[in-house]
């Protein structure tokens, strides 16, 4: 380790915690508009922003009154910011909000699975939106013409079989990821591909490969 | 309420991506300090230059209040020697610029649009990952910025046309396990390419999902031993 590398982590460790919560939330939003499956809620990320954003809001409450022409350059320019946030964290969430409408079922089952862990799948709010939703859903097929159908078939998470009625996101799309540490050897399941990945490598490789790292924070997408 | 788009970043967004990369400014007017959401930013003193984000200097920009300092790889010299690069390795893009040294394994990497990679001392040789959306906003918004913008221009459109070729050629590489090396790569031509390469990839794995399902149960069945290889062998002849 040299001098520079000496003053660049002096230099890493310096950055504001805002601008770290910024990169974390713009890669966090990335992944979720680009990854085939949900990603768990980043709970801590989120309330930082969250509260951040609400603060902002009151901040430009405050200042509106205020006439004096250069103030009011300032306050353009915490709104435009202010604006550009709130698009990142709505579109987030509304990328969320996509995939539980699309695969409901999957994932409650992964959120019960992770509910005792650190990292759940869902917000709260997110898993009160799915429980309505889905009650409304199965309410609304019952009375249109689920209840004509004989008692065995009337489930909508059959499971027996051999096949499952629960759809599932196809877990081996193929993603666009970029290496952030080095991790060593990827093995493509199933296949003879295996490789290097080493820090600054962009692949395309199958989600199902690569989602260990991306979870851990060792790769992004991109 | 849920987001209609497809799975992959939209142009839009990426610009929007593109437009947090910090450029240098040499500011025309006093402006104080400002406590950001995404981190403070420092008082405005000319004509002492200052790093911002994109989007903050092309509003300068724009009300006049601020010159932007485009990129020293953003200077015909500059393209012109990646533009050389580009077509004389027909098999990969122009290297990435070099990266800061490794952050220690608990701090936060970061990668772009934060990576300083559009600032007044950017490395010169190499296209960073924004380089398409960077350069076209700041040629439509700080044109009289540059010393050559039409040249800039053109060869910007060179380098575009070099690398779409190659990321067209590329296919050819493609396979159902995926796997395929794109270091250097830049953020809109992801965006352009993602829906064919992985629509490519995807498709050979669905056709392939047979036999590479008997692999995976034989795999687990046996292990993975060292004489594998060879029992492939035998299943294929």
């Amino acid at each position: 380790m040299d001098i520079d590398d000496l003053l660049a982590e002096v230099e890493v460790d310096s950055v504001p915690q805002e601008k770290r919560d910024l990169q974390e939330l713009t890669r966090a939003w990335v992944a979720e508009r680009v990854a085939p499956e949900l990603l768990p809620w980043p709970e801590s990320l989120m309330d930082r922003v969250l509260i951040r954003i609400r603060h902002q809001i009151e901040l430009v409450e405050d200042q509106t009154g205020n006439m004096d022409p250069k103030a009011n350059f300032k306050l353009i320019i915490i709104q435009t910011e202010l604006e550009r946030f709130k698009f990142l964290v709505r579109s987030f969430l509304r990328a969320r909000i996509n995939k539980i409408h699309t695969h409901p079922l999957h994932i409650l089952n992964g959120h019960t699975e992770h509910s005792a862990s650190a990292l759940p799948l869902l917000a709260p709010s997110e898993y009160q939106y799915l429980m309505s939703h889905q009650a409304l859903l199965s309410q609304h097929y019952a009375s249109s013409f689920l209840s004509q159908f004989p008692a065995s078939l009337q489930k909508l998470d059959d499971t027996t079989g051999g096949i499952s009625m629960i759809d599932k996101p196809d877990e081996d799309a193929a993603v666009f990821c970029r290496c952030l540490r080095d991790v060593g050897e990827i093995l493509v399941e199933g296949t003879d591909i295996r490789f290097e990945m080493t820090r600054g490598d962009v692949y395309v490789v199958r989600w199902s490969a690569i989602r260990g790292f991306v979870k851990s924070g060792d790769a992004e997408l991109i | 309420m849920a987001l209609p788009l497809p799975r992959g970043l939209t142009p839009s967004e990426v610009s929007f991506l593109c437009e947090m990369e910090l450029v240098t400014v040499t500011p025309r007017q006093r402006l104080e300090g400002l406590a950001l959401l995404g981190g403070p930013i420092k008082p405005l003193n000319p004509p002492h230059r200052a790093s911002l984000p994109l989007w903050l200097a092309l509003l300068l920009k724009r009300q006049r209040r601020a010159n932007i300092l485009p990129p020293p790889w953003l200077s015909p010299h500059s393209l012109t020697a990646i533009l050389d690069h580009e077509t004389e390795y027909a098999d990969a893009f122009s290297p990435p610029p070099r990266l800061p040294p490794q952050p220690s394994s608990n701090t936060l990497p970061f990668s772009p649009p934060f990576l300083l990679g559009a600032t007044a001392d950017a490395a010169p040789d190499a296209l960073p990952y924004h380089w398409l959306e960077l350069g076209e906003m700041l040629l439509e918004a700080a044109s009289d910025d540059f010393e050559d913008p039409d040249n800039v221009r053109k060869l910007l459109r060179g380098l575009r046309e070099v690398r779409m070729a190659k990321l067209r050629t590329n296919v050819e590489k493609l396979d159902a396990g995926g796997g395929v090396k794109m270091n250097g790569i830049g953020g809109l031509e992801v965006g352009e390419g993602r829906a064919f390469v992985t629509g490519v990839i995807d498709g050979l794995r669905k056709i392939a999902a047979s036999q590479e399902q008997q692999r995976k149960d034989r795999d687990r069945y046996e292990g993975t031993g060292d004489n594998y290889d060879d029992d492939e062998m035998e299943m294929d002849t």
